[in-house]
């Protein structure tokens, strides 16, 4: 409360830092859902194209001293954290050089030296992960902050409802994001969550639950700031919702019937990466040709991890049976 | 004097922005939003009114109205016939109160009844014009809504949409802040403050340190919100003409603790404390920041820019709740058997 404005306002270095993040998620998510359509790429990809606020808004908040659990839509979790992006795609290839030695693909990409405990193919299956490492933070007392991105779906499952409880009763340092989108997989939030607001369920695990337009960069920093400092200081979990809107459909190849014309709407009217650029370039923050030089040094770089790991070779026969168990 | 008919919007979305986490503000629940219309449908069933037209959203407000509607049972007492104002998209935006409030009043609504907290007002009071509006606090910073029980407003709004109660001396006008930035104009109905903090991002202000001016058209003394600044220090009504301005400055020599928003109590330093007349041009002193309209940062400006405030006397009209009840008790509306022969068909006096 004390901050003055001076350290409260993010420098030319964070905001060149923050939009080459988010153009960097929607670039190469851009690029997988085409590369998608030539067949090469096995198994599903979901894709996080217009919910990058989210992930980088929120990331930008923590250090290496903090972790997050992610979705089955969790590319944009894993570069805002920091993952190697041409490991990450040559993951999402199925190659010997990918984040899990090819053998994950895109659900299963995690890099635990980076914080990022995993994208993950059960619904629900975060948030029970950041109640470990963020007890762990606590009981050490690293100062680390642990936050669990889940969806709308997510939101209705026991795991999560638990670990809110969980959080709450031991008082953990655990940030709870919740990414409505509008849509499990192709049901309609406003019909399967009974609260509508998932940032209400927060009362009922006494915490503070708030509501956040999830295409605006600096209301996803401001909030995220807050309740990330808040955790820090031993002061509690949060439940944070951010309303948005998913570019593309729930996996690839999702035909999109259940919906009209709210992604032409949205990429029109709301986009963060439109937003961030028109605000920044009129305060004088940032200039077009900045943002220009951003583009496309993301533009080559994205190309690059696609080469690289269309070159890549698969595992072989002999890695079939490494990294099945863990010795402790 | 034809159908007596009321609107009623109500804001989803309303208590449940970023001051839960900086300050412990209230949550509002969507259930009590929809009980609340639900409350007020019986005191317009009680007092005549035949219709209401019912705004909708994504939050479940309406559509829990809309089931109580179908449970209804024969000793429930009569409800108007409700109508949901359906079939236009929703943005899940201010303009969807925009949206409802100008189909209401283009249906020939009496009273407009909005729940929510200051933005809600704000943005119900700009589109409304001239149908008498009543505004009921579910929201976070609540100056200009009333907190009162839904039942004893709805009996207020149905009193005046039967004409039972005529408005006069019940309806009073209320003061408006106008703010211009270029060709771009936002309203306020008690506050405008200006910031230094470049971006609206999470809207609500909570750090006094960045404020540099504020307008107030009413700085009451027990008053929640960023008037509060001004009612402790140079308090004026909301039924007076003028408005008061300061500029503020951390290290000033006068500082005042004010609760700047529910939960928050902070010292605040202010100088040059000013009248503002009606109609007079003031201007902002900063060269670019963040204006924020009722404590949410709204409107931002650049350099050039030079936005300005301006005091109108030509706000909402509001519905005086304390007013209505009280002529209501002179004119012995409520009595049964009626004193006199009024245009107030009743449905019930059994219980």
């Amino acid at each position: 409360m004390t901050d003055t404005v001076d350290q409260r306002a993010l420098t030319r270095g964070q905001l060149l830092s923050a939009y080459r993040m988010m153009r960097t998620i929607r670039e190469f998510e851009e690029r997988v859902h085409a590369e998608f359509a030539t067949g090469e790429i096995p198994g599903f990809v979901h894709l996080y194209a217009g919910e990058e606020a989210s992930a980088v808004g929120v990331c930008r908040n923590l250090d290496d001293r903090d972790t997050i659990a992610s979705t089955h839509r969790g590319h944009g979790h894993c570069i805002a954290k920091g993952v190697d992006i041409g490991e990450m795609m040559a993951e999402i290839y199925g190659r010997k050089t990918g984040s899990c030695h090819g053998k994950g693909g895109s659900m299963h990409i995690a890099d635990l030296s980076k914080g990022m405990l995993g994208a993950n193919g059960i619904v629900g299956g975060g948030p029970p992960l950041i109640c470990g490492t963020a007890l762990a933070a606590k009981i050490k007392g690293t100062g680390g902050v642990s936050v669990a991105f889940f969806g709308d779906g997510a939101s209705n499952q026991g795991t999560t409802l638990e670990s809110m409880n969980l959080a709450s009763v031991w008082n953990l340092p655990a940030i709870f994001v919740a990414e409505n989108n509008g849509y499990a997989e192709t049901t309609s939030s406003t019909w399967s969550v009974a609260s509508d607001n998932i940032a209400d369920r927060a009362a009922g695990f006494g915490m503070p639950g708030v509501v956040v337009d999830g295409f605006d960069f600096f209301a996803v920093h401001e909030a995220a700031s807050e309740a990330i400092a808040r955790a820090r200081e031993g002061g509690g979990p949060t439940l944070l919702e951010m309303k948005f809107t998913r570019y593309f459909g729930h996996f690839e190849g999702d035909q999109q019937t259940y919906r009209a014309d709210e992604v032409e709407h949205a990429r029109a009217e709301l986009d963060c990466l439109r937003r961030f650029a028109a605000r920044t370039t009129e305060t004088g923050e940032l200039t077009r040709s900045d943002l220009d030089a951003i583009d496309a040094e993301v533009a080559a770089m994205i190309d690059r991890a696609v080469t690289e790991a269309k070159a890549a070779p698969p595992p072989a026969e002999a890695d079939l049976l490494t990294d099945v168990y863990v010795r402790y | 004097m034809g159908e007596a008919i009321v609107g009623v919007v109500a804001n989803p979305l309303s208590g449940r922005d970023i001051r839960r986490l900086t300050t412990r503000a209230s949550v509002f629940p969507t259930a009590e939003k929809a009980n609340m219309i639900q409350r007020m449908l019986t005191a317009f069933g009680a007092v005549g009114v035949h219709r209401v037209l019912l705004s909708t959203d994504l939050g479940g407000i309406s559509a829990a109205v809309f089931r109580a509607t179908g449970q209804r049972r024969a000793q429930d007492g009569r409800w108007p016939e409700v109508e949901f104002l359906n079939g236009q998209p929703i943005r899940q935006t201010a303009q969807d109160t925009v949206d409802a409030v100008r189909r209401m009043v283009a249906a020939g609504v009496r009273v407009i009844i909005c729940l929510g907290g200051d933005g809600t007002a704000r943005v119900t009071a700009s589109a409304a014009g001239d149908v008498p509006m009543l505004a009921l606090s579910t929201g976070t910073n609540n100056a200009f809504p009333a907190v009162r029980e839904a039942t004893i407003a709805g009996l207020a709004a149905g009193l005046v949409a039967t004409g039972a109660v005529p408005a006069d001396g019940v309806v009073t006008r209320a003061k408006v802040l106008e703010v211009r930035v270029g060709d771009r104009a936002e309203t306020a109905l008690i506050d405008v403050a200006v910031s230094a903090q470049r971006h609206v991002g999470a809207r609500a202000v909570w750090d006094p340190a960045t404020l540099t001016q504020l307008f107030c058209a009413f700085a009451e003394p027990d008053v929640i919100g960023l008037s509060s600044i001004l009612g402790q220090l140079s308090p004026v009504a909301r039924h007076e003409p003028h408005g008061v301005t300061a500029r503020l400055a951390p290290e000033a020599a006068a500082q005042v603790l004010a609760p700047i928003a529910p939960g928050l109590v902070m010292p605040v330093g202010v100088r040059e404390i000013e009248r503002m007349r009606p109609g007079s041009v003031h201007r902002v002193d900063a060269r670019a920041g963040v204006i924020a309209v009722d404590g949410e940062r709204e409107l931002t400006f650049e350099p050039g820019e030079r936005p300005t405030v301006r005091l109108r006397a030509d706000g909402p009209r509001c519905v005086d709740i304390s007013a209505v009840l009280a002529a209501s008790a002179r004119l012995g509306l409520l009595r049964r058997p009626s004193p006199a022969p009024g245009p107030v068909p009743v449905a019930r006096t059994d219980r």
